[in-house]
């Protein structure tokens, strides 16, 4: 069951086509990665999902209805590009946030009191933005996203600015808010975060879709048969001859084995050449090959 | 309107907490309390009195026993002297900055003929200019003693002389509406100008005040969260009525402010407002007598306060939402770091036009231009404001008005095309006609 659908959106600015036909759907309850070089379309993207512009052609469905502005209320946006007013106390901007998505004043109040304690910062609610550093406002961008219980979280690099201990901590949160069914949009530029986090991911060049599915399909889908065995010994077998090897070191080979052959028969050669295999795995390729390859055939 | 009421709140709660809102609400009518008495302590000790050697080589003015009067406040002293021009000369000082008896010479020569004057004129010579208004003073009573002269060669005795030049007052009645004497002209003139003059730099000093909000909002990237939440036009409307309730809140302070000094101060120090409005309206200190003064005040009191309550809050509204909105548009197209001034022009202009206009319409207030200013929504609060003392046209009124509002929405929807394109739009510099191609563009 799909939470989000785009299909055929186009959008042009002036001459300049940044969405071209783009297609894709986004699973309820999963972790979504957008991805894509600069300039690929993607904020284009979400300001139509976030209602902020409108495609000139085609149709956004949430849950299964015609996005409509009744639904920013269900959206959660923290833009890469962010900022808050400098002047106002952390309290009452969380609070005037949550209001503007929808909460009553004394609802804001409460989940307000519920995320500064969940962060430990409550002696931060009467601190303005501008006594806060980079960080601090950072996690304050993080709640405001959240404030207001959003069935889809939109996170435009979520951990720019962030040191390891507190992007641990919003890698947490996202993990457990995936855990409690929220569907959550990831747009990065660092791949090996959208490997540990991302369900499915969509790859977009020049405002279209050139690839999407789930991670773990895609890296099957490009995997190119290569094979990394650790063994005792030396392998001196003429097997070897037949088989084209990438690397090779003491007790270790890459190998690159014909499409057609299967894991289990290169497996077969060594137990057959009496060689004491002790690790045998197959080599993925990782989202970052996949994106660089993808990108430059585009 | 839920979420605009919110963003309203927001606007007027986070301004009026501010040091600055305090500061300028309290120093504006401290302001306005300094400048009237300044205005007052300026025009009583800056006068300079000025000595005048009168040589009359001619002897045609001694002759006929014809003196040339001084002024009644001490500023200006006719002299008639008998030493020769050249030892008044050589008596007056060679450089400006030294003092003398005499400031200046009036030089009649010996070959003066009254029945042709300019033949030989009658010179006027100085080593430090003096003021134009004492230069005109001078140069009318001069005139005067000319023309006595000349009477007096006719054979016409003081006393006839007296009597031809006897001055009556005109009697100032309107047909219409009987309390519209002299003295209400006046004040309806003083009011009307400091009206229009209050609608003016509010206009200026609120529409800054917006654009520097939405500046704010868009250079440090909070737009981009609040879009996602509320429609442009939204917080377009939301932060103008936000500035334009902080603006009204001002507005009633300050007249209370005024009303307060007004009552409370300024008869200890023996002013009142009438004072103040005769000298604002453009006359000199020496053109109201004491029973004009009078009448000025007694004018003040027969101004239509009840239209004046009505439609001049309503002219400040709809002026400061129908600019309010453009400088929002500005301040969206501008830069992050509020530069290209030049795309303000477009709002600046009618709005110094407007006060042109103003200033021109208060000494015609049923001219033409002072209809079609009063009629056009770009200057009609400024100039209507103005008028607004003067004018019993309801319909004329009602025009205004309805054209206003319907200006307002025409202006709301091209600032409202204008603002949700340049509020995300970081680090191009845009020009006019680019500002014009987002009006027609779609979302």
């Amino acid at each position: 069951m799909s939470l989000l659908s785009l299909q055929h959106i186009v959008k042009q600015y002036g001459t300049y086509v940044a969405s071209d036909d783009v297609s894709f759907t986004i699973p309820k309850g999963k972790i979504f990665g957008m991805l894509g070089p600069n300039g690929a379309g993607k904020t284009t993207l979400i300001r139509m999902i976030t209602r902020i512009l409108y495609p000139d052609k085609g149709t956004i469905l949430f849950d299964g209805e015609e996005l409509s502005d009744k639904h920013t209320e269900c959206i959660g946006y923290m833009p890469e590009e962010r900022g808050l007013y400098k002047k106002m106390k952390v309290g009452e901007h969380l609070v005037y946030l949550g209001r503007l998505k929808g909460l009553t004043k004394s609802k804001a109040k409460e989940n307000v009191q519920y995320w500064l304690g969940r962060f430990n910062i409550q002696s931060w609610e009467n601190k303005t933005i501008e006594e806060l550093s980079k960080g601090m406002s950072q996690k304050i961008q993080f709640i405001a996203t959240v404030l207001h219980d959003p069935k889809l979280l939109i996170l435009d690099e979520p951990f720019s600015g962030l040191d390891p201990i507190n992007s641990k901590l919003i890698e947490d949160e996202i993990h457990e808010l995936s855990n409690k069914g929220k569907t959550i949009i990831f747009s990065t530029h660092r791949m090996e975060q959208v490997e540990e986090i991302c369900d499915d991911i969509v790859l977009v060049n020049k405002g279209r879709v050139i690839l999407d599915g789930s991670v773990k399909e895609l890296k099957h889908r490009f995997k190119e048969n290569k094979f990394h065995i650790l063994f005792n010994g030396e392998v001196n077998g003429a097997f070897l001859d037949k088989l084209n090897v990438i690397e090779r070191s003491t007790g270790e080979l890459t190998v690159k084995f014909e499409e057609e052959h299967k894991g289990n028969e290169l497996l077969r050669l060594f137990v057959e050449n009496n060689v004491e295999v002790h690790s045998f795995n197959e080599v993925l390729p990782t989202i970052n090959d996949i994106f660089i390859r993808q990108v430059q055939l585009n | 309107m839920g979420k605009i009421w919110i963003i309203i709140q927001r606007e007027y709660i986070t301004r009026v907490r501010r040091k600055a809102f305090f500061i300028t609400t309290l120093l504006a009518p401290l302001g306005f309390l300094l400048f009237m008495v300044s205005s007052v302590l300026i025009s009583t000790y800056n006068r300079s009195t000025t000595h005048i050697a009168v040589v009359d080589e001619s002897g045609l003015f001694k002759k006929f026993d014809i003196s040339i009067p001084d002024e009644s406040d001490g500023t200006l002293y006719f002299h008639i002297v008998d030493d020769k021009y050249e030892d008044v000369v050589s008596k007056m000082p060679k450089k400006k900055e030294e003092e003398s008896k005499y400031q200046g010479i009036l030089f009649i020569s010996r070959d003066f003929d009254i029945n042709n004057p300019q033949k030989s004129p009658i010179a006027f010579r100085f080593v430090k200019a003096p003021g134009m208004a004492k230069y005109q003073l001078i140069s009318q009573r001069m005139n005067d003693a000319y023309q006595r002269l000349r009477m007096r060669m006719l054979n016409i005795d003081e006393r006839q002389i007296d009597e031809m030049q006897r001055k009556i007052t005109l009697n100032y009645d309107s047909l219409v509406n009987q309390n519209e004497k002299r003295g209400f002209t006046l004040a309806a003139s003083a009011m009307g100008m400091l009206m229009g003059f209050a609608i003016y730099i509010s206009l200026f000093f609120y529409g800054t005040m917006i654009m520097k909000g939405v500046q704010e909002e868009k250079s440090n990237r909070v737009v981009e969260i609040l879009t996602s939440s509320v429609k442009p036009f939204q917080l377009l409307m939301g932060k103008i009525l936000g500035v334009g309730t902080v603006g009204l809140t001002q507005f009633i302070l300050w007249i209370v402010f005024i009303m307060l000094i007004n009552v409370l101060v300024l008869p200890v120090l023996g002013m009142n407002m009438g004072d103040y409005s005769a000298t604002g309206s453009g006359m000199s200190a020496s053109d109201v007598d004491p029973d004009s003064m009078l009448e000025i005040v007694q004018g003040f009191k027969q101004l239509p306060f009840t239209q004046i309550a009505l439609i001049f809050p309503l002219l400040f509204l709809g002026g400061f939402l129908l600019y309010g909105s453009l400088f929002a548009a500005v301040g969206a197209a501008m830069g992050e770091d509020g530069d290209q001034q030049s795309l303000m022009i477009p709002i600046t202009v009618p709005i110094v036009v407007s006060i042109l206009i103003a200033i021109n319409v208060i000494n015609n207030p049923d001219s033409s231009l002072a209809f079609w200013g009063s009629i056009i929504p770009f200057t009609s609060p400024v100039v209507l404001s103005a008028r607004l003392p003067f004018l019993h046209d309801w319909k004329q009124i009602a025009l205004s008005l309805t054209l206003l509002f319907a200006g307002f929405l025409f202006t709301a929807f091209i600032a409202g095309r204008i603002y949700r394109i340049g509020i995300l739009m970081y680090g191009k510099k845009i020009k006019m006609k680019e500002l014009l191609s987002w009006v027609f563009s779609k979302g």
